[in-house]
């Protein structure tokens, strides 16, 4: 018995240690207190080896997005990831979408308005995350931050600050994505349109993710993309993030029902 | 001029290494190779059956999840004793992660109690871009009548956590079950998750 045990173990997961396997992981917050009632701003910092990147919501053909939960004290919660653009990251043929060297993730956190000023806020975030270069290796981490409360936010910290500011921002542009054969066409309107160079498809099961093709016509863009070999049904809408440069912006647009 | 003609085909080959397309509804593609005992296989010897599809890395840690657990060992079993025939596929290229001769394939069936009917060996990546295979595990399910059922991932949660194994949904014995039932097949296509296929650049 003892044996099978230990080959059900030998063939596991490795599960990297904290902060020493290809990526180190650390939790910082956008300012030195927390203010009752306030919405307040942490961010998950990752600090990656060269060559090895953790992934997006959408991963893309492989990989697995990075996730937290949260121990909070009460009347405390913590929103979503606000995710920065990704890269494309491609190995052999798959296509991925991730972040390398250091980047953060920005996560808001809401402060209750009957946190007491004068007492210390103890935050614990566990992160799953998968880091790869080509082979890929699990990790957890608990992360612990201590903030005061008070009546003030207190200094910002510049590096988060510079991370909220780089997040995709929410654009106006009209627009629609229909599915044609074996296309997903995303078309935007706007006549504050920037030079578009790239877009990522945050919803699985939608378009396969090799970079699309971009067409302008004067005030009208048109992102075509492969259709995934795992569509099956027109979701309502679809959220993007498009990027041109070093700037992004997210949009949703409505799915427009197969003709 | 047979040698031209061969040329220009083994162009085409490798200028076109893009991971080719499988439908569900449409017959799976045939295809032979070697399995772990240096014994020619081809799909086409198993008309008649259901033959599931397994693409196996075995150092990938979402490998790891589901035979570290024992799930695949006993989706392999329960298959295998009704009858259907189950292909594990390593598409790993030579020198890369994963990368096994027949001997080391044996070694793993043996390690980890595997239950499936053959271990087949793809170094070049010809079946795995066949058949679009992109991530370890990736699965496949093809009918007695050739038609592929299925493709996509193991199960419904994308984690490499084995505590997830019992919440996720299973979708091959699922898919095995409603085809044994002359049911349709309810879920038929889910996206695959897992470490990427190490094919050779």
């Amino acid at each position: 018995m003892r044996s099978v045990l230990v080959l059900l173990l030998s063939i596991g997961p490795v599960l990297a240690a904290a902060d020493d396997e290809h990526v180190n992981l650390s939790l910082l917050s956008a300012h030195t207190a927390l203010v009752p009632g306030k919405t307040s701003w942490l961010a998950l910092r990752l600090q990656h080896e060269p060559h090895w990147h953790t992934y997006w919501i959408n991963p893309g053909d492989s990989g697995l997005p990075t996730k937290l939960a949260w121990q909070l004290p009460p009347g405390y919660s913590a929103g979503d990831i606000a995710w920065p653009a990704p890269q494309r990251i491609d190995v052999g043929e798959l296509q991925n979408f991730g972040y390398e060297g250091d980047v953060l993730l920005p996560i808001p956190l809401d402060v209750p308005t009957d946190a007491r000023p004068e007492t210390t806020a103890h935050i614990v975030a566990q992160v799953k995350y998968l880091v790869c270069r080509e082979e890929c290796i699990p990790g957890k981490a608990d992360l612990t931050i201590d903030l005061p409360v008070a009546s003030a936010a207190g200094a910002a910290s510049k590096q988060v600050e510079a991370a909220r500011a780089q997040l995709p921002q929410p654009a106006k542009w009209k627009g629609e994505a229909s599915a044609h054969g074996e296309k997903v066409e995303v078309a935007l309107h706007g006549a504050d349109l920037p030079t578009i160079s790239d877009a990522y498809v945050m919803d699985r099961k939608i378009v396969n993710y090799a970079p699309p093709q971009i067409s302008r016509n004067g005030d009208a863009v048109t992102l075509g993309f492969a259709k995934s070999d795992y569509f099956t049904i027109a979701p309502p809408q679809i959220d993007l993030v498009v990027r041109a440069g070093a700037r992004a912006w997210s949009v949703r647009v409505p799915f427009s029902s197969s003709p | 001029m047979k040698r031209i003609f061969f040329a220009f085909l083994l162009t085409i080959l490798v200028a076109a290494p893009a991971l080719a397309k499988v439908s569900v509804g449409q017959p799976a593609p045939d295809f032979t190779l070697s399995d772990s005992n240096g014994k020619s296989r081809s799909l086409a010897e198993f008309k008649g059956k259901i033959v599931v599809l397994e693409w196996n890395n075995p150092d990938c840690p979402f490998v790891g999840k589901h035979y570290g657990s024992g799930n695949m060992q006993k989706q392999q079993a329960d298959a295998t004793a009704a009858g259907v025939v189950w292909l594990t596929i390593n598409s790993s290229a030579t020198g890369k992660q994963g990368d096994i001769d027949g001997a080391g394939a044996n070694a793993y069936i043996a390690k980890v109690g595997a239950k499936q009917s053959a271990y087949l060996l793809d170094p070049t990546g010809q079946v795995g871009h066949l058949y679009g295979a992109r991530t370890t595990p990736h699965m496949f399910v093809i009918d007695k009548a050739g038609v592929l059922r299925y493709m996509g991932g193991i199960d419904s949660i994308k984690s490499t956590d084995k505590d997830d194994i019992a919440k996720a949904t299973q979708y091959i014995p699922q898919v095995l079950a409603e085809l044994g039932a002359g049911k349709p097949v309810s879920v038929a296509t889910a996206e695959p998750y897992g470490c990427g296929v190490k094919y050779g650049s």
